[in-house]
């Protein structure tokens, strides 16, 4: 793991399982959620309508927008209903010392 | 063109659309909507278990969405409207099995002619439940399905669940939510791959009881190849209460597939007119929309195509008309989510008489979605110092290699349009008329010819309103 | 440079110190206190807002940044590029908020001409500048214009007199240091058949400077009265830049516009001319060129209030890199406001794959007798003009730069200044970015 890429956003403690939470990394928003013991993270941005996604709620593998219904893999960040077609960013996550990082998908 | 119209002729013209039959209905909910009334609607359809679900998990989004802030003012009592009635116990096959009453209604909206001279099939609905349907057989053959909503989950379920709610969730606004919850009738159609169909399918519909609300779910899938155009067209009487009329179409176009979808929309103007109409394209498909909208108190339609692969395109024709006490708030969306995709939209609007007339549209071109191209018309008449027009398109592009254009114009009448004319022996409403009709001659040229003929006769009417 | 130190900026304490500092007349403390409460009691705009909806102010934070005056006084130069190649007749420039230079020729000054600090002219015009300022602008619509209205330190006040034309120009230029606050307010006033040329930029100490910038603009021009108005943005590349904007046009005057927005790393511009006498007439020629991750949102109005109106808005962006550009203009026409003519165009060039542009032409037309027409158009450059230019030597910058000049092209054909028309050219050089 290379220092310059991997950015500390949170302590692992700060996660509870399938609760979103919104993190500012370098002028960037992200959703981070704790799954089935690991750990995602996409962008806080749904393609749909271009609003937050971090108040929305977790429903299986995805998180789902609020104001539409749009629902993004947490996995890969994929589209997976209407009204939204396109991917939302996401980005790799590595636990080291229970201290999660994050290197953002440029 | 120089004959006068007969003053009994418009009042026939007028009564001819304004009229109700005492309404014999056999189950009748009470008013409002809740769970009970939502189960009550699963129940007597004898729905399955998912249905029935998927019906009570929308009434829960619907209660927790919020009313829109953009539009028109939606001033509705959600309870004081009856979601659901049901006009006889069995779907009528043929013509002569239909009850009486319900054919004196459409025998005056001409459907008779209609089904003689062009119709493959239709589905009448009446409060809310079809009750006249017939297919032709060679149709059939071929393996088209085209019935009622209702039917088709019955006797399609599995390729109805496949397609219902993916265009258009529950989730998406506040309507399709309510519509998920107490949808009732509309049109289910599938064309299997390679079939054509060469004349358009037609639906009739119409509200009748006080109170009434109308909540048509209309899946169309054209598979591979197929083409297929859909023809929808309805008037209501007059009446002092409010109506809702919430419908939702889903309409999937696979790969090569070619749909149209015509809408003349004449709702009487106590009605509000809510629909969310969405449609996707898959690769070298075309979706066209083509909608006219006169009437009603307000009218919230925004025919929508997404591009999902290279080669897809989508066209919209909109037309909205606003007189007296109206509000159109009518357009439409364009998606480019692939390459090499293209889209149009023209839209004419006319206000008149204090009538507020409003296009609201999307063209939105998603990263990646190269060489794409869209244009988008816009062109308003105001015929008069009380009518106001308004226009708000939306133009979002997030890729480079593509080409958007946009253009909007309003304007009233030219003087010297109308003096020629008048000059020519016309009076000022036959001239006004002919102007209006040339204004909206590229929507009129694109509809079956009796829904030409209608959209002709209903502009007269509403041109002649402005005399005196 | 050291910082007084606070533990919250904008708080009570500080806005009462703020306060005490200032020897203004009571109606102007008035006005301050009841724009503090109601900045006190709004929340930041949010996505709800049709005007915010697209607009991510997430990583904006106000605390920061430090209440005006309260940043030490520093001797930093700021560029000032609109002063190349022109003479003026009077100059007033500010650094975070605070006077560093006023001059006024004594000939404009014999002809009862007023230009300088606001701040001054609060004391030394007190009964004109209370007419009008604030009349123009609303400072409720939002916290932002309620904290410009609180806040505002220094900024210019003109006030040109009946029939008086000045040729030269006047010079305005408000100026941040590195993490500074430029709060401010310009004040323009033209009597009847007046007439003038005002030249206002904004820019930064360094060019990746950080600061908080909210500006408020007031143009009044009574009939017959004639304004060429030209403003260059270039805030560093992490400047927080918020403004609203709005001028009055009365019978027969006429407003000529031009702006250039390069700088700052979010713009949020409310951009309004009210057209409220027959006959008169604006022309707005607006750029936007951006870069990197900015955020640049333009929120125009033209409001034909009266009959027989001319307005002209045309709005060129281009965008490079990841940037996002958000155009709304807005054609209201108001019932009986007959033989209007509106007109709107904005086109958009995308430079990058992962540019956005958002253009959002708008009309509300409630008079018959009129002429309204916009237009959007979003596309790219063609690469075989940047082959084309290369394989005659050019490197991709320069390619990239005369193409840029050559969309804009349009909007250097409208500016009737030649100083002005060349510093466009220079800062849209600037603006090109690197490439290897």
């Amino acid at each position: 793991m290379t220092e310059n890429d991997f950015k500390a956003a949170c302590l692992l403690s700060e996660l509870k399982p399938g609760q979103p939470r919104t993190i500012e990394l370098d002028d960037r928003f992200v959703v981070l959620v704790l799954l089935d013991g690991e750990v995602f993270c996409i962008d806080d941005l749904c393609t749909h309508d271009g609003g937050t996604l971090g108040d929305g709620e977790v429903d299986d593998h995805c998180l789902v927008c609020p104001r539409h219904g749009a629902k993004f893999d947490m996995r890969t960040g994929a589209a997976v209903t209407m009204p939204a077609t396109e991917a939302t960013a996401s980005h790799e996550v590595k636990i080291v010392d229970a201290t999660v990082y994050i290197k953002i998908n440029a | 063109m120089s004959t006068d119209l007969a003053s009994q002729d418009v009042v026939g013209e007028i009564n001819k659309y304004d009229f109700r039959t005492e309404s014999t209905a056999v189950f009748k909910a009470r008013k409002g909507i809740d769970a009970e009334i939502v189960n009550q609607i699963s129940e007597m359809k004898n729905e399955p278990q998912w249905m029935r679900e998927y019906r009570l998990k929308a009434l829960e989004i619907f209660n927790s969405k919020p009313m829109p802030t953009w539009g028109g003012d939606i001033s509705l009592d959600f309870q004081d409207i009856y979601y659901y009635l049901k006009p006889t116990n069995k779907q009528g096959r043929t013509w002569d099995e239909v009850p009486q009453e319900i054919k004196d209604t459409f025998d005056k909206l001409g459907i008779p002619e209609a089904e003689k001279k062009f119709l493959s099939g239709v589905k009448a609905q009446f409060e809310s439940e079809v009750v006249y349907g017939s297919l032709k057989e060679d149709l059939a053959k071929q393996g088209v399905i085209f019935t009622d909503t209702d039917s088709a989950l019955r006797e399609h379920p599995d390729l109805l669940r496949e397609y219902f709610g993916t265009i258009i969730p529950s989730t998406d606004n506040k309507f399709a939510a309510l519509n998920s919850a107490v949808w009732s009738g509309g049109s289910f159609i599938y064309v299997p791959k390679g079939v054509k169909i060469d004349f358009p399918l037609q639906a009739y519909f119409r509200i009748n009881a006080e109170n009434m609300g109308q909540f048509e779910r209309t899946l169309i899938i054209v598979d591979e190849g197929a083409s297929i155009h859909y023809v929808e067209g309805c008037t209501a009487p007059m009446y002092s209460s409010e109506s809702l009329h919430s419908a939702v179409v889903e309409i999937i176009c696979k790969r090569g597939s070619r749909c149209r979808y015509t809408t003349i929309q004449n709702w009487a103007n106590n009605i509000f007119n809510l629909v969310t109409k969405r449609a996707v394209a898959y690769g070298d498909a075309t979706m066209e929309w083509v909608d006219g909208n006169l009437g009603s108190r307000l009218t919230m339609k925004y025919p929508a195509v997404y591009m999902m692969e290279p080669g897809a395109r989508g066209e919209i024709l909109s037309i909205a008309f606003a007189s007296k006490g109206q509000h159109q708030d009518a357009g439409a969306k364009l998606v480019h989510a692939a390459p090499h995709t293209t889209g149009q939209i023209i839209s004419k609007s006319i206000s008149k008489g204090g009538g507020r007339s409003s296009y609201r549209g999307l063209v939105r071109v998603e990263k990646g979605a190269k060489k794409s191209r869209s244009k988008v018309v816009c062109d308003a008449l105001i015929l008069d110092s009380k009518s106001r027009s308004d226009t708000y398109p939306y133009i979002e592009i997030l890729d480079q290699d593509v080409n958007v254009g946009h253009e909007a114009s309003v304007s009233r009448i030219g003087e010297e349009q109308m003096f020629y004319l008048m000059s020519r022996g016309l009076s000022e409403a036959e001239a006004g008329t002919m102007i209006v009709n040339g204004f909206i001659e590229p929507l009129v040229k694109e509809l079956p010819m009796e829904y030409a003929v209608e959209m002709n006769r209903l502009i007269q009417l509403q041109m002649e309103g402005s005399v005196g | 440079m050291t910082i007084t130190a606070t533990p919250a900026a904008f708080d009570a304490a500080s806005f009462n110190q703020f306060l005490e500092s200032r020897v203004e007349p009571t109606w102007l403390t008035k006005q301050r206190r009841t724009a503090w409460s109601a900045f006190q009691s709004m929340a930041w705009p949010d996505r709800h807002t049709e005007d915010w909806m697209r607009s991510d102010l997430r990583g904006f934070h106000l605390d920061r940044y430090k209440m005006p005056g309260t940043i030490e006084p520093s001797d930093e130069v700021c560029p000032r590029w609109l002063l190349e190649d022109v003479t003026t007749c009077g100059q007033v420039s500010t650094l975070d908020g605070r006077i560093v230079h006023e001059q006024l020729s004594p000939e404009i000054e014999t002809l009862g001409v007023y230009f300088g600090s606001l701040e001054q002219a609060c004391q030394a015009q007190s009964e004109t500048v209370e007419k009008y300022l604030f009349k123009t602008i609303d400072r409720n619509v939002d916290r932002f214009s309620a904290l410009q209205a609180a806040t505002w330190s220094s900024g210019c006040f003109l006030h040109i007199p009946k029939n008086v034309s000045i040729e030269q120009p006047f010079h305005i230029h408000s100026g941040m240091t590195d993490g500074g606050t430029d709060v401010s307010h310009v004040l323009i006033v033209l009597e009847e058949n007046a007439s003038a040329t005002v030249l206002f930029e904004c820019s930064s100490a360094i060019p990746t400077a950080d600061g908080f910038h909210c500006g408020g603009l007031e143009i009044v021009l009574k009939p017959g009265a004639t304004l060429r108005f030209v403003k260059l943005q270039e805030w560093g590349d992490r400047v927080w830049h918020f403004a609203q904007e709005r001028a009055v046009v009365d019978q027969d005057a006429t407003i000529q516009w031009t702006l250039a927005a390069m700088g700052a790393k979010f713009v949020q511009v409310s951009q309004q001319v009210s057209l409220v006498g027959a006959h008169a007439r604006s022309q707005v020629n607006g750029t936007m060129f951006t870069r990197d991750k900015q955020q640049m949102t333009y929120n125009t109005l033209q409001y034909h209030e009266a009959p027989h109106c001319k307005s002209d808005f045309l709005y060129k962006s281009a965008l490079q890199d990841r940037s996002r550009t958000v155009w709304r203009g807005m054609i209201k026409v108001a019932p009986g406001a007959d033989k209007t003519d509106g007109y709107q165009r904005n086109d958009n060039l995308l430079l990058s794959d992962q540019a956005r542009a958002d253009s959002i032409p708008g009309l509300e037309i409630k008079a018959d007798d009129v002429r309204c027409t916009h237009g959007s158009t979003s596309g790219r450059v063609d690469e075989e003009l940047i082959f084309y230019a290369q394989s005659r030597g050019f490197t991709r910058q320069e390619a990239v730069r005369m193409i840029v000049t050559g969309f804009f092209q349009q909007i250097f054909d409208r500016i009737t200044i030649e100083s002005v028309r060349k510093a466009l050219g220079s800062a849209i050089a600037r603006q090109v970015r690197q490439y290897d």
